[in-house]
């Protein structure tokens, strides 16, 4: 009797066993799925509108064979084999960096600088630069105290300065050609940056030769551009601010990584597959993709009744321009606010609950909606100020608004995780606040620091809301020209393409416009990401 | 002479520049912090200014408790449509992305290895990061056509032998160009990630004391996640939802584009109609205003008279949230 109902007791316990393990089995199953599902969702809603700007269809299989032979399968063998060897995967990951880097980099300048006038911009890099750095040649030579404070005064007076003097100055300056201003405003300060890196490395005399170099390459590119009877400009800023930087990056490596030298060919496979694959499809004449992501969406200006012609290079140079102008607005407000939070506010007393109370105030800030700033953009700029509507320093400083407590709140972690031990010890050693904000903690603060403005800058590039309200204009058809012109940013436009009912806009060139904001802000969030791991690997 | 000073102060001497300097620098910073208040302000007294001049022409009863909104056409200002159509959007995402949140922080922080959380992570914050004219987008040109071939549809709740009135069936019907379904499910899956970030660090700051402790009494993974961990995080969890709410009641873009500019109240007693139909939201009420004439007068100051509620429905929704965050941070700190 006995063994039976231990059998039965037995049987129910497994069955009960049998079910309580289906159940957590069917439990984990249901949170994978509902973890995917948000990131699946987005996935097929990225595939329409990737298919849309493509057009994969278009293709010929023989042009999806041509790009695997000259570009996937170099490009994957190449990075099998530098996964298996460290040395080979950092120099990979640096001429990565280095060239796709100096290449946005430089891009972003010409095009920049051409939209608001190269000699406005010389006129104002020169006054803004030149004081700061006699000031800092002086403190180097005398180590005088009055030198860190004296730099930012410099640079504002410098800059009100060339304010003041514009009349006089921009008739001058204007005699010169346009490439003779992009010397200035570019190859000087790479000259200057690459002469330092070369200094610091090796000597003096080497450093002086490295930027004397860079200067007689260019010019000898300009005056061979010139020789043929074209405009320099494009081609000087390539040489000095990319093909020369990545050369003097390439060949430093190659010289002395003997282990990781093979990894600067990682970039060049790439570009170099690109380029065949679009020399070899020509010549074969293959049918290739006929989507609506073409150079001339990215050159043309917004064309809103033929598709094949329209482009949104202003709403691209307009989002760059504005988001560019809230940078230098509002990151060092934002920095500065968190140092004082972290470092300098008291945290007893009456004031210590102010700071506390500051605190609040800003994490509360940043869930204020996007639209209720463009009210306050509105208020301020064009009903207080007397600003047009929708010009660049309105949407600049609307934006700057928005993303300030993301930078506070942000470079605030960074700071609270620099370790009090560093302070202390640095305090020990008779550092006053100021030595010690400048020395230790900002120095290791940097990588968070840098993550979170990179962050708040993918999250103002695609922001349309406040924009809207502040009545930025939604297409314009020509680049902004300066502080006080009308601009437009690329989401602005996908809104206000939303209405277009012609099937080549509807699912051609604004999933194309689409794609280029997206890729624009992953870019962003990955470096963001790529920075965080990197300094998470370092600690 | 030394030894009666303070030894602290003579070791720490600095030259009168230095401490002049060290004071200028505070200032300096000091400023900065105190710019951050100037927005608070600036936003509040841009805020009221106009929407207190908005009142004294419309009678904030009349405001708040009018059921039609035609600023432009008729000079009706009852927000409630408006309101209502806020409502249906939040109401909605918040049902797909409360529960699927909530699912995606247990999963990452109880069950998910170390490799899978660091790729899944980073992929869920994309959600967030995805401009939200481009969530309007897809919500309009793709999702729009998608559920279009599957609707309209009766949903069998009542089974048919059962007499009741007929406007009782619940029925979605065909969905129109603009609608409230689309833009619900756009902006539910944009705040999933809010959700999920916020209720995994709430998840994962209950002690694995507690987890231990289950275990110990012989509790399945299941039940200690369900009986142990989630109850434990409780406030963090409900702090999550009431800013992923707030977020969706903000949310522009997307509800603007997707969801059209046609105030409605909305549709009983079948209320999945108002999924189907087009309607307008408190913030793409403000979106067409300023699109429109940007002349001074009541339809202008309107949309400050919006900002300012919207401004503090989602105030308070935040305070709630860092109010309710407080006490979770007690109990385990």
């Amino acid at each position: 009797m006995s063994t039976e109902d231990t059998t039965t007791d037995r049987l129910q316990r497994t069955t009960r066993h049998r079910f309580d393990q289906l159940k957590g089995q069917l439990f984990e199953a249901l949170l994978v799925v509902a973890t995917l599902v948000g990131i699946v969702s987005l996935l097929v809603l990225f595939g329409y509108i990737a298919l849309d700007a493509f057009q994969p269809m278009t293709a010929s299989a023989q042009w999806y064979l041509l790009y695997f032979g000259t570009l996937v399968a170099p490009s994957a063998a190449f990075t099998l084999y530098a996964r298996r060897r460290p040395a080979v995967r950092a120099a990979n990951a640096r001429a990565f960096a280095v060239v796709f880097g100096s290449l946005a980099v430089s891009l972003v300048t010409y095009v920049v600088v051409d939209s608001l006038s190269p000699y406005d911009v010389l006129i104002y890099a020169l006054f803004g630069a030149i004081p700061p750095v006699l000031i800092g040649l002086y403190g180097r030579e005398r180590h005088s105290q009055l030198t860190g404070p004296a730099i930012p005064v410099s640079i504002l007076l410098g800059l009100a300065l060339a304010g003041g003097l514009y009349g006089v100055l921009r008739p001058i300056v204007g005699l010169t050609a346009h490439w003779i201003a992009y010397v200035g405003i570019v190859t000087l300060p790479v000259a200057a940056i690459l002469g330092a890196l070369e200094t610091h490395r090796r000597s003096r005399r080497e450093g002086a030769f490295v930027a004397t170099a860079v200067f007689l390459v260019t010019l000898a590119v300009a005056v061979g551009g010139l020789a043929t009877g074209r405009d320099p400009s494009l081609w000087v800023v390539l040489t000095s601010a990319f093909v020369l930087p990545v050369g003097y990056v390439v060949g430093e490596t190659v010289l002395t990584d003997e282990e990781g030298r093979i990894g600067v060919l990682g970039p060049f496979i790439v570009i170099g597959g690109v380029l065949l694959g679009a020399a070899l499809e020509r010549a074969l004449g293959i049918q290739g993709l006929e989507g609506f992501l073409t150079p001339s969406l990215l050159l043309n200006s917004w064309d809103g009744l033929n598709a094949i012609n329209a482009g949104v290079y202003p709403q691209i140079v307009g989002s760059i321009v504005i988001v560019g102008f809230m940078s230098i607005m509002a990151f060092p407000v934002g920095i500065g606010a968190a140092v004082y939070l972290e470092e300098y506010a008291p945290k007893t007393g009456p004031f210590g609950r102010l700071a506390t109370l500051l605190e609040v105030n800003i994490s509360n800030l940043a869930g204020v909606p996007s639209v209720v700033y463009g009210l306050l953009g509105l208020a301020l700029f064009r009903n207080t100020l007397g600003f047009g509507s929708g010009v660049v320093i309105a949407a600049a400083g609307t934006l700057g608004f928005l993303i300030l407590p993301i930078v506070v709140v942000s470079t605030q972690e960074a700071i609270r995780a620099v370790p009090n031990s560093l302070r202390d010890a640095a305090y020990g050693m008779g550092a006053s606040r100021w030595q010690v904000l400048r020395g230790v903690v900002l120095p290791r603060a940097v990588p968070g620091v840098l993550t979170g403005t990179i962050l708040s800058l993918a999250r103002a590039i695609g922001e349309t809301a406040p924009l809207v309200i502040i009545a930025v204009a939604t297409t314009t058809y020509t680049p902004p020209s300066g502080l006080f012109s009308s601009a437009t940013a690329l989401p602005l436009q996908i809104f206000a393409a939303r209405s277009n009912v012609d099937a080549a806009f509807r699912h051609g060139v604004v999933p194309a416009a689409a794609i280029v904001l997206l890729a624009l802000m992953l870019a962003m969030n990955a470096s963001a990401v790529l920075i965080r791991n990197r300094f998470d690997r370092e600690h | 002479m030394s030894n009666r000073q303070d030894p602290e102060a003579n070791s720490l001497q600095r030259s009168g520049f230095v401490v002049r300097k060290e004071r200028l620098y505070g200032g300096l910073i000091a400023a900065c912090a105190v710019l951050t208040i100037f927005v608070t302000v600036g936003i509040v007294l841009a805020l009221s200014g106009q929407a207190i001049a908005f009142w004294s022409e419309i009678s904030p009863i009349r405001f708040f408790t009018g059921t039609q909104w035609s600023p432009i056409i008729s000079q009706n200002y009852g927000v409630l449509p408006l309101v209502s159509g806020t409502l249906i959007v939040t109401i909605c995402s918040a049902l797909i992305a409360l529960p699927i949140g909530l699912a995606a922080a247990i999963y990452l922080s109880e069950y998910a290895s170390a490799r899978a959380r660091s790729i899944l992570k980073p992929a869920l914050e994309v959600l967030a990061g995805v401009p939200t004219v481009i969530y309007g987008y897809m919500a309009l040109v793709y999702i729009t056509p998608l559920f279009g071939n599957v609707l309209p549809l009766s949903v069998g709740l009542i089974p048919p032998g059962v007499p009741v009135l007929p406007e009782f069936t619940l029925v979605v019907p065909a969905l129109r160009t603009f609608n409230a379904l689309s833009a619900s499910i756009v902006v539910g899956i944009m705040i999933i990630p809010m959700v999920s970030s916020i209720s995994e660090d709430a998840l994962s700051a209950v002690p694995d004391s507690l987890r231990e402790a289950a275990y110990g009494l012989g509790s399945r993974k299941f039940d200690v996640s369900t009986r142990v961990v989630v109850p434990a995080a409780t406030s963090g969890i409900v702090a999550s939802y009431v800013l992923a709410i707030s977020r969706a009641i903000g949310e522009t873009m997307a509800v603007t584009m997707a969801m059209g500019m046609s105030p409605q109240m909305p549709y009983f007693p079948n209320v999945l109609r108002n999924l189907a139909e087009s309607s307008q939201t408190m913030t793409a009420a403000m979106v067409q205003i300023a699109g429109a004439d940007q002349t001074p007068g009541a339809t202008y100051e309107a949309m400050f008279a919006i900002g300012m509620t919207l401004f503090a429905i989602t105030l308070t929704m935040n305070v709630l949230a860092e109010l309710v965050r407080r006490r979770f941070r007690e109990a385990y700190e």
